[in-house]
């Protein structure tokens, strides 16, 4: 653990129930309250960014890149906006740049390939069988190429509505955007969600 | 109430709805609008499937020095952080004013072997890398800057909607 996180933080954690005002004291020098946030956000930062790129170890340096950026630029911070929208405008911004360059790079969509890192993880099945267990990774298989296959922004909204259970207002914040724009972007995702996965019923 | 798919009005209703996010008293006024509008019935139900798919979809777990590998890139950016503080007003002008001299320094080394300099051209690289991690380190924050000062001209033009 580097010297600028106290190692006592434990006994301050609870101290402190807003993000915002955790990061103004990371601005102010407290490792402990970056720990904090770190712990509390890495995972679905992560998680959103690997259904973003949906490529773990991308994902994985994606969501480091997003932490020690926001280290790096604590001492801008201002809490102009929510932490979480600034945290994912982050997060949004590296996403969408690593898949345009990746685009431009390899001439075509990735996401839509088969997944590098194995199988997909699903949701813990109480009754497992093999034929069953079979089934349901093709399922799932069809649910990330349905969303792979989403254009990214439309992508990102779906994510950031679905799994961050984020608001209109605060998504459209994330994006830059109006929540009008970002209500057609969920609408038009959606549709085609609702064509490729009816047969899921 | 209007039909929302029809009239486009509160048309994100279906959305909450479906999702389990809508008040109660709009997911009254909606249930007795669906009980006599199948689009809309049939919308709540397609969507349903698709929430429900969704679910069912995990992300793998986090490496687990995960933490460890951050808090090491951390530990390589902040010694450059005195650098940034310092040298930010002056830096930009100052880099080809720096090339140049590094280049006369070169130059001199070169033709002069007994002047002092050290003969470690290791040495050398090193110092003729730190300029380019800094003006790096500076990108990046400028870049932060701009995200959050003028956020249309990023996200708003990397991908079509
Ligand atoms: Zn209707």
């Amino acid at each position: 653990m580097p010297q600028w996180v106290n190692e006592d933080m434990g006994a301050t954690s609870l101290a402190f129930d807003c993000d915002a005002e955790l990061m103004l004291r990371v601005r102010d020098g407290d490792g402990a309250s970056f720990a904090l946030l770190l712990d509390k956000y890495r995972v679905s930062v992560a998680h959103f960014l690997y259904r973003m790129v949906q490529d773990q170890a991308v994902a994985e340096e994606l969501a480091q890149e997003v932490f020690l950026r926001v280290y790096k630029s604590r001492e801008s911070y201002e809490p102009s906006a929510k932490f979480t929208t600034w945290l994912y405008r982050i997060a949004t911004h590296l996403a969408l740049n690593w898949l345009r360059d990746g685009k431009n790079e390899r001439g075509q969509e990735r996401l839509d390939d088969v997944a590098e890192d194995g199988p997909v993880r699903e949701v813990a099945d109480r009754t497992p069988t093999v034929e069953h267990q079979m089934v349901r990774q093709v399922k799932l298989e069809e649910v990330r190429k349905a969303v792979a296959a989403l254009p990214d922004k439309q992508r990102a909204a779906v994510l950031m509505h679905k799994y961050e259970e984020m608001d209109y207002s605060q998504i459209a914040k994330v994006l830059s955007c109006s929540e009008s724009a970002v209500k057609s972007l969920l609408f038009r995702a959606y549709e085609t969600l609702r064509v490729r996965l009816a047969h899921m019923a | 109430m209007n039909c929302p798919i029809r009239s486009q009005e509160n048309r994100e209703w279906l959305l909450d709805y479906s999702a389990g996010r809508l008040d109660r008293e709009r997911t009254a006024m909606l249930e007795r609008h669906m009980e006599a509008c199948p689009v809309c019935a049939r919308f709540v139900a397609e969507q349903r499937v698709v929430w429900d798919a969704l679910s069912q979809w995990e992300s793998p777990e986090l490496s687990p020095d995960f933490n460890r590998r951050l808090y090491h890139k951390i530990d390589q950016v902040q010694p450059s952080s005195w650098v940034e503080r310092v040298l930010r007003p002056l830096w930009r002008p100052m880099v080809p004013v720096a090339a140049a001299c590094l280049l006369i320094l070169a130059g001199v080394a070169l033709h002069t072997p007994t002047a002092g300099l050290s003969p470690d051209t290791s040495h050398a690289r090193v110092e003729s890398v730190e300029p380019e991690q800094v003006e790096r380190t500076l990108d990046d924050l400028q870049m932060l800057r701009e995200l959050a000062l003028t956020p249309q001209e990023h996200t708003g033009t990397t991908q079509p909607m």
